[in-house]
């Protein structure tokens, strides 16, 4: 697809390169792990950043999108802060330095800046295929993050929150999970802004599901109205294994949130949720590709987006059936409300199907909200502006109220009434 | 296992039976020399006796193709297409407008009449066919005959091959032609207006209601011949007109181009309905030879509350690519697009539509049913789309696959985008194989297989099929049966 021959670089391909010559002397890495990152970085230096040729990113065109990378800075700091969820296992990454102060006892953990430096990372430092322009950049840049094995049969009670917080300039983090045969745990992925300060983020959540292992994973992105994001979580489903993922998007300016999941163990079910909180003058990409790659799999996934400003969002959703994955059973929603006319969404869901035993659909409305409904609220006396707030909320809570964990979904809950107070 | 052997037998010598159209006849032609170049356009526009001003829009469009790039985002594959080594130009000999049905060679009309199609008036008259339709019969690169001229021309309607229309209406033709496709919009589209050779031409005037179907027949006879037709129908305000479109070629290894292009203009309150059934020979069990049908179809609902709708019935083609459009620019304006399309062999298939929101309260409805069979590959892309001036617009789509065998490959690629929180889009789209359970219950009432998948697979396209005009409608569920048989077993 792309040309190889003469990219010219743009300021922001121009930046990336040079800021990987500036970091080359303190990046962590043996021998492999740099003759990986330069591969990456040459291949993004040829191929440049996609563009809307490319047809995984037809509605984000990053060349023009990302008009410029801030420099790695070194000064910024970012402090955590307390858990969403109290209770929680908190591991803290503070400006794209993983912060390890003490062992965890119910599972294994290391930094990832560890497994750089003596290259037991180096495998996993690759793209996914041609037009991976994330895992293409994370790979080049990646300094930090936690490595976590969560032993077979471990059950944890508390969530394990990875808090990633950043200031400015660039951060780069990797979090390699490995959930042994039937583990049990909930797993709250964070990235928050603590400035103004404009950042260029990208992360790699690199996850392994065991046999029968049962996942919550929840990536909550609440960035600054300056950053850019660019986020990707790999899965691989292992037999009986399930995963509920929830992904939340609140903030950032041009984020672009990759799901690339594989199922290659039968009986494996996934449940994907996506609330996209759409405002101001940014741009929000969440891109599902879902191989059912065995016979009798499952998934579900429900979108829910609300669009207000001039915000422009995307989902696209892919689903792939392999040609021996017959029983496949894989539905999938997207459902948006565009509440202002300068607002745009687009929506791409595809199927790709070459097993002829399956049941596999999917459905996509864009619409305001309901008249009947406003009507509904306001002949009761409810003001218009409440009213309306009211259905938006019940619109995306309907979604929250899945995860059933009743801390959770409260703190999820006042993330979102905190967003829509302040947007709508 | 004796009955297992009759069976697989059955099935063989239907599959390659299963393309009725496949006979070629010898005819004396004219054709323009093998490739492509100025002054091949020049001769095509000389022969067809045309104006200055469409040779230079010819020769504009081709020095834009010389820069343009092959499309290849389709899901489809094929080996390169050599564009020098096709001839651009094959004419029956002595055809350059005839004036009347006597005057066309005897053959051309055996081939219309093997095919179905009639030509003699006084035969449609005499009660062989129960309802009127005018037809325009295009073989090769050029219109043979056009029948009913006279008694459309009384009622105001213009209906004629392009290259007469050309000559004799060259106002409206200038006023119309690329204004829904311009000679920019792509590859082959580009190409098509370089070389077009021949096509239809209907005019329907100011409140007249067309009083029959019109239907132009295309038959790609000569080897190594592309197809490039051109058709530009318009109907004034409050105009109907109804249009049906057929097509076939000959069996042959090598595979042959079609790449035609399809304007439609309607004006305010106007309609028009557009039917296709495509029957473009599909290659063999091996998947060799068969048409590669690389089209562009799109209309212009330019007036308000003017209607255009598309239905096509897909069967024929190695490889089909095509995206019947609609812009809808006139406020209150409705596109609609209805498409059935089957696959078997290696046939490929990528195939959907367009539906641009521009205007105010405008809707749109696509449904779509494909099946796939066989080895082939079965692909709908579509776009909804909406102006952020455009208040009000619906849509609704639904789009349904049947997998057939577990060879074959189904594929759903909607682009749905939103720039008015006035707009009210929802799209549905599901992909399964027969439901067990009505199989079984057809099954078990003695109906064999076979006719029982006929059964179901005609009901799932009931939707589309009701859409078509009455004489289409038998034809395109005769032809579904057809391009499935041999895919069981």
């Amino acid at each position: 697809m792309n040309i190889q021959t003469t990219n010219r670089l743009t300021v922001a391909e121009a930046a990336l390169v040079e800021a990987y010559n500036e970091q080359l002397s303190d990046l962590p890495g043996d021998g492999a792990v740099f003759a990986a990152r330069d591969r990456l970085l040459d291949d993004l230096k040829t191929g440049g950043l996609p563009t809307r040729r490319i047809e995984t990113w037809h509605y984000t065109d990053l060349k023009s999108l990302l008009r410029n990378v801030p420099a790695r800075d070194r000064r910024a700091v970012a402090e955590a802060t307390a858990p969403l969820v109290a209770g929680s296992e908190v591991l803290v990454v503070r400006q794209g330095v993983a912060d390890l102060r003490s062992n965890v006892d119910a599972f294994e953990i290391r930094r990832y800046a560890e497994s750089l430096i003596d290259g037991s990372a180096a495998a996993g430092l690759t793209a996914l295929d041609f037009d991976d322009a994330i895992g293409r950049i994370n790979g080049s840049f990646v300094r930090d993050g936690f490595v976590l094995d969560i032993p077979a049969d471990a059950e944890l009670k508390a969530p394990i929150e990875l808090q990633v917080s950043h200031g400015a300039g660039q951060v780069h983090t990797r979090f390699p999970v490995n959930f042994g045969a039937g583990s049990k745990a909930t797993v709250i992925e964070r990235h928050r802004a603590v400035s103004e300060n404009a950042a260029f983020v990208s992360t790699i959540s690199d996850i392994a599901l065991h046999d029968g292992a049962e996942i919550t994973w929840i990536i909550f992105q609440s960035q600054g109205e300056f950053d850019t994001h660019l986020g990707q979580i790999r899965v691989n489903l292992g037999k009986d294994a399930k995963l509920r993922l929830f992904v939340i998007n609140a903030g950032g300016k041009l984020v672009r949130q990759e799901i690339q999941i594989s199922v290659t163990g039968e009986g494996a079910d996934l449940t994907l949720r996506g609330i996209n909180l759409l405002g101001g003058d940014t741009h929000t990409d969440v891109t599902l590709n879902l191989g059912h790659n065995v016979p009798h799999t499952t998934s579900t996934e429900i979108v829910r987006n609300v669009v207000f400003d001039r915000a422009k969002g995307v989902f696209q959703g892919m689903i792939r059936v392999a040609p021996d994955a017959q029983k496949t059973d894989a539905r999938m929603a997207c459902n948006t409300l565009l509440m202002t006319d300068d607002g745009e969404f687009a929506v791409k869901p595809e199927l790709e199907i070459f097993a002829d035993d399956v049941q596999c659909g999917h459905g996509a409305t864009v619409a305001d909200i309901d008249d009947n409904h406003l009507y509904y609220l306001m002949a009761r006396g409810i003001p218009e502006s409440k009213a309306r707030a009211m259905l938006v909320n019940a619109f995306v809570d309907e979604i929250v109220e899945e995860l059933e964990d009743e801390a959770l979904v409260e703190a999820l809950e006042d993330v979102i009434a905190t967003w829509l107070e302040k947007h709508a | 296992m004796a009955a297992v052997q009759e069976t697989i037998d059955q099935v063989r010598q239907i599959d390659v039976d299963q393309y009725k159209y496949g006979f070629e006849t010898e005819i004396e032609v004219d054709k323009a020399p093998k490739g492509l170049s100025e002054d091949i356009i020049r001769f095509i526009s000389a022969k067809k006796e045309e104006p200055e001003w469409m040779l230079e829009w010819r020769l504009e469009a081709y020095r834009r193709w010389l820069t343009l790039e092959e499309p290849s985002w389709a899901r489809v594959h094929y080996p390169k297409i050599d564009f020098n080594d096709l001839y651009y130009y094959a004419a029956p000999k002595g055809t350059t407008g005839p004036k009347s049905i006597d005057e066309v060679d005897p053959e051309i009309l055996k081939v219309y009449e093997k095919l179905g199609i009639p030509l003699r008036e006084q035969e449609i008259l005499a009660g062989v066919q129960k309802s009127k339709i005018a037809v325009d019969a295009v073989f090769d690169s050029v219109s043979v005959v056009t029948t009913f001229k006279e008694e459309l021309k009384k009622a105001g309607v213009i209906f004629m091959s392009i290259s007469e229309a050309i000559r004799e209406h060259p106002d409206l033709v200038r006023k119309y032609l690329g204004s829904v496709v311009p000679t920019t919009d792509n590859f082959y589209a580009t190409l098509n207006s370089a070389v077009f050779t021949d096509g239809s031409f209907v005019f329907v005037p100011k409140g007249v209601r067309c009083p029959m179907e019109l239907s132009t027949y295309f038959r790609i006879n000569e080897k190594n011949t592309g197809q490039f037709e051109r058709t530009l129908i318009i109907a004034e305000e409050g105009a109907y007109v109804s249009y049906l479109e057929g097509c076939t070629a000959p069996q042959r290894d090598e595979n042959q181009l079609h790449a035609a292009v399809v304007e439609l203009v309607a004006l305010d309150e106007a309609e028009i309905k557009y039917s296709t059934v495509q029957n473009w020979y599909p290659g063999d069990k091996e998947g060799k030879g068969g048409i590669y049908n690389f089209v562009t179809k799109r209309g212009d609902c330019r007036g308000k509350n003017s209607k255009i709708s598309w239905t096509q019935v897909e069967t024929g083609s190695a490889i089909t690519w095509k995206y019947p459009s609609c812009i809808l620019r006139g406020d209150g304006s409705r596109g609609e697009f209805y498409s059935i399309a089957v696959s078997n062999g290696h046939q490929q298939i990528d195939s959907g539509t367009k539906m641009i929101h521009l205007g105010k309260n405008t809707s749109s409805r696509i449904i779509s049913k494909g099946i796939a069979a066989g080895f082939s590959e079965n692909t709908y892309r579509g776009q909804v789309s909406t102006h952020r001036k455009a208040e009000n617009a619906r849509n609704f789509t639904q789009c349904d696959s049947l997998l057939i065998g577990d060879k074959c490959g189904a594929h759903t690629v909607p682009y749905i985008e939103a720039r008015n929180s006035s707009a009210h889009f929802e799209h549905e789209a599901t992909t399964s194989k027969i439901s067990e359970d009505q199989l079984f219950y057809c099954l078990q009432r003695g109906i064999p297989e076979e006719a029982a998948i006929a059964l179901i697979v005609n009901g799932f396209v009931r939707e589309v099929i009701q859409e078509l005009p009455m004489e289409f409608a038998v034809e395109a569920q005769k032809l579904i049966n057809i391009s499935l048989e041999g895919s069981v077993g």
